[in-house]
């Protein structure tokens, strides 16, 4: 790269008020992004990748302040500018595609109107019909063909893969050089985030825009990045090209994010070691950040500060010991899995259940017509299994769980829980029978009352279900906390003083104190970091053979549930799809909708099985006849799918697939394959080179 | 650097409340610093005060500024000041006991009512809006008439008429904020348990509306000098002759056209300063409170 870069990031430094101090959460970090090139941001949350994406932009927080260094934007540096030319160069020359669409569209304004207002605020004296054209432009470009119809709708009325779309066409609106994008595709589900990815992956193509990509994902950023970054703390630790850093990632911190990514096609077992611990600010060293979770720390690492050197072309390090450490042990293989015991009566089914939302109206004078979430759905779980339910967001996953919760009464069909009837309404329920099914929420910042302590939160099921003095009740609670791996003086602690992964131990232990027989795990890791995700599931897996838990455990996270699943459900607008073992759903043959999930996970093995025949959406089915996923399915036999309900199908491995195709057919059409390679393997040659050079 | 921070020695309690107090915003300050003046003038008064607050010709009647009557002489030759110090417990008292009441009831109907929602939520809401929709001191009228001459003038009365008048305002606010918390997954917990709506409310709610009610309590109370110095200058309040400063301001208000307007101003002076710094105080408390508190996610 021999020309000027686009942007250039030298020695910057910032710290944000804390306390009384000021607390350095940038440290001395640079790199450069050149024209054209996409550059990844990788690190857990809280390592300042966010940070430097904002002071691209110029922007500093009121409580922050840069102590170091500059930011440089073809030349001149950003931070020096005052309001005006910031107010110039943003949104013009740099754009921002920020994490959470929902917030950044303005609820009252037609979407249409959002994306015009950039272009008049930028483009002063361009007449209404240019501003049109160019909006109308702008949708084509993102893939909404319909301006005139998607244009005058207000944020609210569009699906989250669409409002980014609209954020993905503001951004783009004056052709910047930079966008920056703040973790886009974190809160959309598998497919949304796939497509959102492969139009930006187009959009690059096409316009050739220079982007810097913030997340925590590696996976993702294997799809679309030309060289990333890893940030441990405020510093960087490594910088490389995308397929070095897979290959070869040097950093002990690098090494262990890798191996923290749940593998989809390794299946059970993750590979290497995943990072232990927590990055805790509060705990640094003086030297290199990592030091206190490092497998491979000398005493030395905490008092020298690493800086970054050139292992190899356009690869550099921040650690003193990248020569000497080698590849990671892998860890000795964890007891299998022992399949449930096949009772001969499940501990919850499920016989033909239908949910809606009913909305029941004012002293039910006028009854409206509930809207229907699932259909006629049948499953059972056994005791000590662990069943999963995948699909996309809105399959209706979520409230199969809240109606075995008792939130939802079925509309029709039943429920029936260890052989006998289950209520439909918490209220019916016995006392006995609500401690015995527990429920875990996704997000632990929303299931704990933040103003009660650890020791209350987590005591409280005991008090409700289990007549215990002080004493015992003490020690049951630190009983729980000691099952989930927490500190006993965790109870005097108040939610918001834990850390994401610490928060949804609390609520696990929550659920066991009860002593239940089933857990339903609502998508309870997909608010987490990905190494702590790790060691969640390692707890989920451990505590379900200690205590023979039966899970109904909701996921859209493939690889999570092929690492933890003993059957899996796939649910499609809520229908039931296809139900098996899990080896059973991993391997062909594939229902169409189950494939083409599969194919929509971003491989930190990057692509390589891309060719999928996309079809485009045909017409969708009349409500209640044929099969719901006709018009989507890549794979439609024709206009039987839309005029018959398809049949189950079963297959020898006790799979079931419910579908027109036969099952040969399905086989001999599934492109995806399980592979069992690993992904870090350094290889030998490459480091040869790399040290004689 | 920024190490170092943590590992400092775990500051003292009253190093941690001038940094506090450091860090609160000016308004607050200010209005702490008259708030307190008032609570201390409040405390002497109780106990003493320059002349007796009932002793008659202190002072030649209407006798206007001096050293030795601030404040004037009214009438019958009562040293204002020393009404003024005496009373100033009396509004302080009333005020408190009557928001505080009002805070109690309003919270617990605000709750329970965002917390069952349904019918109930429908019927208490629209009886609270009735209730709100009449101007207060017509409500606070109304009350006392109701309760009848023998209760007439009864501090008691007073307070049960303040809360009367704030409890249907603080009822909405906490509906408000329970309508918020209920959507929490930690209520659905709760739910799940099977916990008793009481429970609830008890546990689960309340500890998450407290900043909101905290504020609006501070609020009210900010304003209840006003409607309790309104009752006693239209007579429906204390009866003579506590020197509550509503009452003052009635009795000496011929003197507003004669040459000793102090005699009004004074107590006037007393009843603005209060209100002006309590407001100071609980917007200044609202702020601090705002900042500090995010219900679930921050």
């Amino acid at each position: 790269m021999t020309a000027a870069p686009l942007v250039e990031v030298r020695d910057l430094s910032v710290a944000y008020r804390h306390d009384d101090g000021w607390l350095r959460v940038i440290d001395g970090v640079s790199f450069a992004i050149g024209r054209g090139e996409v550059f990844g941001l990788v690190g857990e949350s809280g390592c300042g990748k966010s940070t430097i994406a904002y002071h691209l932009l110029g922007y500093q927080r009121p409580t922050s302040r840069v102590e170091n260094g500059q930011v440089l934007f073809a030349g001149t540096d950003v931070l020096s500018l005052g309001r005006p030319a910031l107010d110039r160069l943003r949104g013009d020359r740099i754009s921002l595609v920020p994490q959470n669409p929902t917030t950044a569209l303005t609820p009252g304004m037609r979407v249409g109107e959002q994306v015009a207002e950039v272009l008049t605020q930028h483009r002063a004296g361009k007449s209404a019909a240019d501003i049109a054209a160019r909006t109308r432009e702008l949708f084509e470009l993102v893939g909404l063909s319909d301006v005139t119809r998607i244009g005058r709708r207000f944020p609210h009325q569009l699906s989250g893969g669409q409002q980014q779309r609209i954020i993905i066409a503001m951004a783009l609106a004056c052709e910047p050089d930079l966008v920056v994008l703040d973790e886009p595709t974190t809160g959309l589900d598998v497919t949304t985030q796939e497509q959102i990815i492969a139009l930006l992956k187009d959009l690059r193509a096409r316009l050739g825009m220079s982007m810097l990509y913030v997340t925590h994902d590696l996976g993702v950023l294997a799809e679309i990045a030309d060289r990333v970054g890893v940030m441990y703390a405020g510093q960087m630790v490594e910088i490389a090209p995308t397929a070095t850093l897979f290959r070869q990632p040097r950093h002990p911190y690098t090494r262990g994010l890798i191996a923290s990514i749940p593998q989809i096609e390794a299946g059970g077992r993750p590979r290497g070691r995943p990072l232990r611990g927590l990055l805790r600010r509060d705990e640094l060293p003086e030297g290199c950040p990592f030091q206190p979770r490092c497998e491979f720390a000398e005493p030395s690492c905490a008092a020298r500060r690493q800086h970054l050197a050139e292992v190899a072309i356009d690869h550099r390090v921040a650690c003193q010991r990248w020569q000497t450490i080698d590849a990671p042990a892998p860890v000795p293989p964890e007891a299998a899995a022992t399949p449930a015991a096949q009772a001969p009566a499940p501990l919850l089914a499920l016989e033909g259940v239908t949910l809606g939302y009913g909305a029941s109206s004012w002293l039910g004078l006028q009854r409206s017509t509930t809207p229907i979430v699932v259909q006629e759905l049948s499953f059972s779980i056994q005791r000590g299994e662990v069943f999963a339910l995948v699909g996309e967001s809105g399959s209706g996953k979520s409230t199969v769980a809240r109606a075995i919760s008792g939130l939802l009464a079925p509309a029709a069909g039943r429920l029936l829980f260890d052989g006998m009837p289950l209520p439909g309404a918490v209220k019916a329920r016995s006392g006995d029978l609500r401690r015995r099914v527990q429920y875990i929420f996704q997000n632990p910042d929303a299931s704990l009352n933040p103003r009660l302590r650890v020791g209350r939160i987590v005591g409280r099921p005991l008090e409700m279900f289990e007549q215990l003095d002080r004493v015992m009740l003490k020690q049951r609670v630190a009983a729980a906390l000691r099952d989930v791996r927490l500190d006993a003086d965790y109870v005097q602690r108040y939610p918001d003083q834990l850390s994401g992964g610490e928060r949804q131990r609390v609520a696990i232990a929550r659920a066991l104190v009860a002593g239940p027989d089933l857990l339903l795990c609502d998508e309870v890791l997909s608010a987490l970091d990905v190494s702590v995700q790790a060691s969640v599931l390692a707890l989920l897996r451990r505590l379900r053979l200690e205590h023979n838990l039966a899970m109904l455990f909701i996921s859209h996270d493939l690889a999570v549930v092929r690492s933890l699943a003993d059957r899996i459900g796939v649910l499609f607008r809520g229908h039931l799809m296809e139900v098996g073992g899990v080896d059973a759903v991993f391997a062909p043959p594939f229902h169409p909708y189950t494939h083409s999930l599969l194919m929509a996970v971003p491989g930190a093995r990057a692509k390589q099985l891309r060719p999928f025949d996309k079809q485009p959406a045909g017409t969708p089915p009349q409500v209640g006849i044929g099969c719901a996923f006709a018009g989507r399915c890549p794979w439609q036999a024709g206009k039987i799918c839309e005029e018959q309900a398809p049949p189950w199908r079963a297959a020898s491995s006790g799979l079931q697939i419910r579908c027109h195709l036969p099952l040969e057919e399905l086989d001999r059409r599934a492109v995806w394959r399980p592979a069992g390679a690993t992904a870090c393997e350094p290889s030998q040659d490459l480091r040869e080179q790399a040290i004689s050079s | 650097m920024t190490t170092a921070s943590v590992s400092r020695p775990r500051p003292s309690g009253w190093q941690q409340a001038s940094r506090l107090w450091r860090r609160a915003p000016r308004s607050f300050r200010i209005g702490a610093v008259i708030l307190a003046f008032h609570i201390l003038a409040a405390a002497i008064g109780l106990f003493w005060t320059p002349y007796g607050f009932s002793q008659l010709f202190t002072g030649a009647p209407l006798s206007g500024m001096s050293w030795q009557h601030p404040f004037g002489v009214d009438q019958s030759g009562r040293d204002i000041l020393s009404r003024v110090l005496y009373g100033g417990h009396i509004v302080l008292l009333l005020s408190i006991s009557g928001t505080s009441l009002g805070l109690v009831i309003g919270a617990t109907i605000g709750l329970l009512s965002g917390y069952i929602g349904g019918w109930l939520d429908e019927i208490l809401q629209r009886v609270l809006e009735a209730i709100i929709s009449i101007p207060f001191i017509v409500l606070a009228l109304i009350a006392i008439a109701a309760a009848g001459p023998e209760l007439a003038g009864n501090p008691l009365l007073i307070v049960l008429v303040v809360a009367l008048v704030y409890a249907p305002r603080i009822a909405r606010m906490a509906r408000a904020a329970a309508l918020d918390i209920v959507t929490r997954d930690f209520i659905t917990a709760a739910r799940l348990r099977g916990e008793s709506a009481w429970s609830v409310m008890w546990r689960e709610l309340l500890p998450n509306a407290t900043s909101v009610l905290l504020v609006e309590f501070a609020l009210r109370a900010g304003y209840a000098p006003v409607l309790i110095g309104s009752l006693g200058f239209l007579g429906f309040g204390m009866r003579p002759p506590m020197p509550e400063w509503g009452l003052l301001i009635s009795e000496n208000r011929a003197a507003l056209i004669t040459n000793t307007p102090i005699t009004v101003l004074g107590p006037g002076l007393a009843l603005a300063s209060l209100v002006v710094g309590l407001n100071l105080f609980t917007e200044g408390l609202a702020r601090i409170l705002g900042r500090s508190v995010q219900i679930g996610q921050r």
